[in-house]
């Protein structure tokens, strides 16, 4: 900038001498001031500012060319987050239809995986996972999140002789969670939405946690304007490279940084309340209102016909991690109104709770905490959601108290012979009735 | 540290430049460069640092016996021999100790000794262990020679051994080439190379980001399974290894000259269109020209050339194309690519004054196609790979394509057009600058900004000669 910017006693002094063709000044007046710009200044500028635009435009083409090479995903695609695989309309939140960002591809029927017909073919078991981020997947390859897994070892039972001589010819598992959904709206998905399914099994894996955001959740309102859900034309043009980029400064950060931006964000959410905000002990309200959220849940899947079974939330840091403080601080920044250690002392009590529930309501469990807790391999990719290894660990234990729901259901007979073990991870968590 | 991942790219690579260029004498210079390339380095593996700092300290001080004792025959040779048995020594043991081990086991068993229980070594290969160690012999050799005359200062000639644009996959830069720009190194003004660094750079980053990387993603898993593919597949999939590991290397060649240039160096050319040539000499004088240039300066001239006649200068060519394999891997499979090249330059040697008369396209043509079968070997992970792929080349063999074939012949046009007649970076440079330069700085930029969308958008993926 030194070379382009002169003072204006410069100006006089090219003035005077006759400057070679192309450099003679033109004159940039700021707040009074008055400033020289040569012509061959001027045209450098003009010129980088021209090869900075060519590089913008071709990194932004070149990842709508990558995203359609690697995913199939349309070059003027709307969808340009996970945000937007989400619908609010007249039927509540629920997953978009026939879309995909990234790995993730929804079906004809709004839910991550292959395609299924609205009912199911005679003699398939129909069973829908329901849950937030951690069932719908986030950091598993495509075709490992655990609803795909599960169903994989439920059909592996199943051809080992799970279900006896009452046997269905398949079963089929509808992943119908999304990220952030919360325990009341899966309850009302179910009640709005997924009846109309055939469900025979309904099984949540669930994310009590929820119960420490700033209030507690309730379900999210069905919009019922005309259009509603419908995402804008302009949306196609939204730059696709800035979610790249992002991503990389996240990874390129060095997790000091990366720390201490979390733990500011959280402490200046803390500030942005009063005193006592902050629950530093479990909340015993909302622990009990989790309670009563998933009891009217397990209702619901009744009355629309269906046979609930339930898990227990499994965290990372019940396996007391090495790095703990960082975990920690990673799942504070998400709910900012709990300490590190109510969070922690939360999930353990909600699984106390969610065992308790599963008991007096007679329904299938379980025990996915306990199945990660000594897992061999490293189970999550963060503080909650897994990684391949840990969503096989949870199909495994979770098909277990499916096939005790299906059995109750009538659907599945009983095991003829001895149990083998379950081909995508031992049963560590046995249906618990 | 990969030069297509985004740590290079925007935090090592800024602060190496800017540090560099802040400073002002040869001197910081040299120290600069010498920790930036020991900082490179370590992020693989701090280990084998001092590997690197051991081979530089045992050559350099070989460099000052050099000095000392010019006028002494004897010490000299000490000086020559004991530093290249030391630096062949470490080669030996990381790279081929258990490829020897392993050929002694099987050489006992086949003569009737039964299970021969030899230990396997547990080593890792350091990487670019085979490309430091050549600087350093040369750097031997040549004060040997008197063709340099040795450094006596130690940070000038760690940076030339550590130097990060060439350190862990080439070119091979021998020390009289840079010598020049070494010495001049604190005079050297930043900008006089500048646009030619970035545009070197950024057409390697097309070459390996762009075009061998996606080539890749179709070439990788039809090798993995090259039992189940058919002739066509074969053919698909071995002409994508051909354009692949061209691509990739001269990629990975030109980023290196383009580092270079950005830092005051001018770094040799490596790759001259190699698949334009039209018989198996011109080949070897456009692939890795520094290994070449190495094998006949440090191997084949000193077996006696072409000096000695008809049947030693055969037996000279093979010899050095095996040692020339064997330094790519330690594998028989690469001992045998060695020897086929061998023997094709051999062959050009007797019967090279038919061959060229034929016509030009068909030379070209027919000396592409010996690469292609070439590189089955180079790529197979043993004989029985090699064979099976050949046979399903030559014999023809029902099976399965490549994934996606319609894309992957679409690139395989692209990549082939590009390599058997479009022009290479140094073409490009070679036009006037004046010509054309505005569009020229639009491709550099276009070619930069696409190639950082899948740098940003993806795990980098390693350059295949990192493991020679």
């Amino acid at each position: 900038m030194t070379e382009s910017l002169t003072h204006p006693d410069a100006v006089l002094t090219s003035e005077a001498a006759p400057l070679p063709a192309g450099t003679a000044p033109a004159v940039i007046r700021v707040r009074g001031a008055t400033f020289g710009v040569t012509r061959v200044a001027l045209r450098r500028m003009t010129r980088a500012l021209v090869l900075v635009t060519v590089a913008a435009a071709s990194l932004e083409v070149m990842a709508r060319i990558d995203d359609w090479l690697v995913y199939r995903t349309p070059f003027l695609s709307r969808i340009t987050s996970e945000e937007d695989l989400i619908v609010r309309d007249r039927l509540g939140m629920h997953g978009r239809p026939s879309v995909r960002f990234g790995k993730w591809e929804m079906n004809a029927l709004g839910m991550r995986g292959p395609e299924a017909a609205v009912r199911a073919e005679a003699g398939t078991v129909r069973v829908a996972t329901l849950g937030a981020s951690e069932t719908f997947g986030l950091y598993e390859s495509p075709g490992h999140e655990f609803p795909r897994q599960l169903e994989d070892t439920l059909n592996a039972r199943l051809a080992e002789g799970a279900c006896g001589a009452r046997r269905p010819r398949r079963f089929e598992v509808l992943d119908a969670a999304l990220p952030g959904m919360s325990l009341p709206t899966v309850e009302q998905d179910v009640r709005l939405r997924l009846s109309r399914f055939g469900l025979d099994v309904a099984l949540y894996y669930p994310t009590p946690v929820q119960y420490l955001e700033n209030r507690p959740p309730v379900a999210a309102h069905p919009d019922t304007a005309p259009g509603a859900g419908r995402l804008p034309a302009t949306h196609a043009l939204y730059p696709r490279a800035l979610e790249r980029v992002r991503e990389d400064v996240k990874r390129l950060l060095p997790t000091p940084v990366l720390a201490y931006l979390r733990r500011r964000d959280a402490a200046a959410a803390v500030r942005a309340h009063p005193p006592g905000w902050r629950f530093d002990a479990v909340p015993t309200d909302r622990l009990s209102l989790y309670e009563h959220d998933l009891r009217r849940l397990l209702g619901t899947v009744r009355a629309a016909g269906a046979t609930p079974a339930i898990a227990t939330h499994g965290d990372e840091l019940m396996r007391d991690p090495r790095d703990r403080r960082r975990l920690l601080s990673a799942w504070e920044r998400f709910y900012p109104r709990a300490t590190g250690r109510t969070l922690v002392r939360f999930d353990a009590e909600a699984r106390a709770a969610t065992l308790r529930v599963a008991r007096d309501s007679g329904v299938a469990v379980a025990d996915v905490a306990r199945a990660l807790t000594g897992a061999s391999e490293e189970p999550f990719a963060d503080f909650v959601h897994f990684t391949d290894h840990g969503a096989g660990l949870a199909a495994g234990a979770m098909a277990d108290a499916v096939l005790a729901a299906a059995r109750e259901r009538g659907v599945c007979g009983a095991e003829a012979a001895p149990a083998a073990a379950p081909a995508a991870a031992p049963a560590a968590a046995a249906g618990h009735r | 540290m990969l030069f297509n991942s985004t740590i290079f790219l925007f935090v090592f690579l800024p602060i190496a430049y800017a540090v560099f260029w802040i400073l002002r004498s040869a001197n910081a210079r040299y120290v600069w460069l010498t920790i930036t390339g020991y900082v490179f380095y370590a992020y693989w593996d701090p280990r084998f640092t001092l590997l690197m700092a051991f081979s530089t300290l045992v050559s350099y001080t070989a460099g000052l016996g050099f000095l000392r004792w010019d006028a002494d025959p004897r010490r000299r040779k000490l000086c020559l021999v004991v530093p290249i048995v030391t630096d062949l020594t470490l080669l030996g043991f990381f790279k081929y100790a258990n490829f020897a081990l392993s050929t002694v086991g099987a050489t006992l068993h086949w003569l009737g000794g039964g299970e021969v229980a030899l230990p396997h070594l547990n080593v890792i290969l350091p990487i670019g262990i085979s490309f430091y160690t050549f600087h350093t012999i040369g750097y031997i050799v040549d004060s040997y020679r008197r063709q340099v005359r040795p450094t006596r200062n130690f940070f000038e000639f760690a940076a030339f051994v550590s130097l990060f644009s060439q350190l862990v996959a080439g070119p091979i830069v021998r020390f009289r080439a840079i010598e020049g720009d070494l010495l001049e190194l604190g005079r050297s003004e930043r900008t006089r190379w500048l646009y030619r660094g970035i545009s070197f750079f950024a057409y390697g980053l097309v070459a390996k980001v762009l075009v061998a990387d996606t080539l890749g993603a179709f070439v990788d898993p039809a090798l993995a399974h090259y039992r189940q593919l058919s002739s066509l597949g074969a053919w698909m999939a071995m002409l994508g290894y051909t354009f692949q590991l061209y691509f990739d290397f001269d990629g990975y060649s030109c980023m290196a000259v383009g580092l270079g240039y950005l830092f005051g160096l001018r770094i040799p050319q490596n790759f001259d269109s190699p698949y334009k040539s039209l018989d198996p000499s011109d080949f070897w004088r456009r692939w890795h020209i520094s290994l070449s240039a190495c094998l006949r300066d440090y191997v084949y001239i000193p077996l006696g050339g072409s000096r000695r006649g008809a049947w030693r200068t055969y037996r000279n060519l093979l010899l050095t194309m095996l040692i020339g394999g064997l330094w790519h891997g330690a594998g028989w499979t690469f001992v045998v690519w060695g020897a086929y090249h061998g023997l094709l330059l051999a062959l050009y040697k007797r019967f090279g004054a038919t061959w060229d008369r034929l016509p030009r396209g068909a030379r070209q043509l027919g000396m592409f196609l010996l690469a292609v079968f070439g590189w089955v070997l180079f790529r197979a992970t043993d004989f029985g790979m090699a064979v099976w792929v050949l046979r399903a080349m030559v014999v023809p063999t029902a099976g399965v394509l490549v994934l996606q074939p319609a894309l992957a012949a679409a690139l395989l046009l692209l990549a082939g057009w590009w390599s058997l007649r479009g022009p290479n970076a140094y073409d490009l440079h070679r036009r006037p600058e004046r010509d054309r330069a505005w569009r020229r700085q639009v491709a550099v930029a276009a070619s930069l900004g696409a190639s950082l969308a899948i740098i940003i958008g993806s795990r980098p993926s390693p350059f295949l000669y990192f493991q020679f």
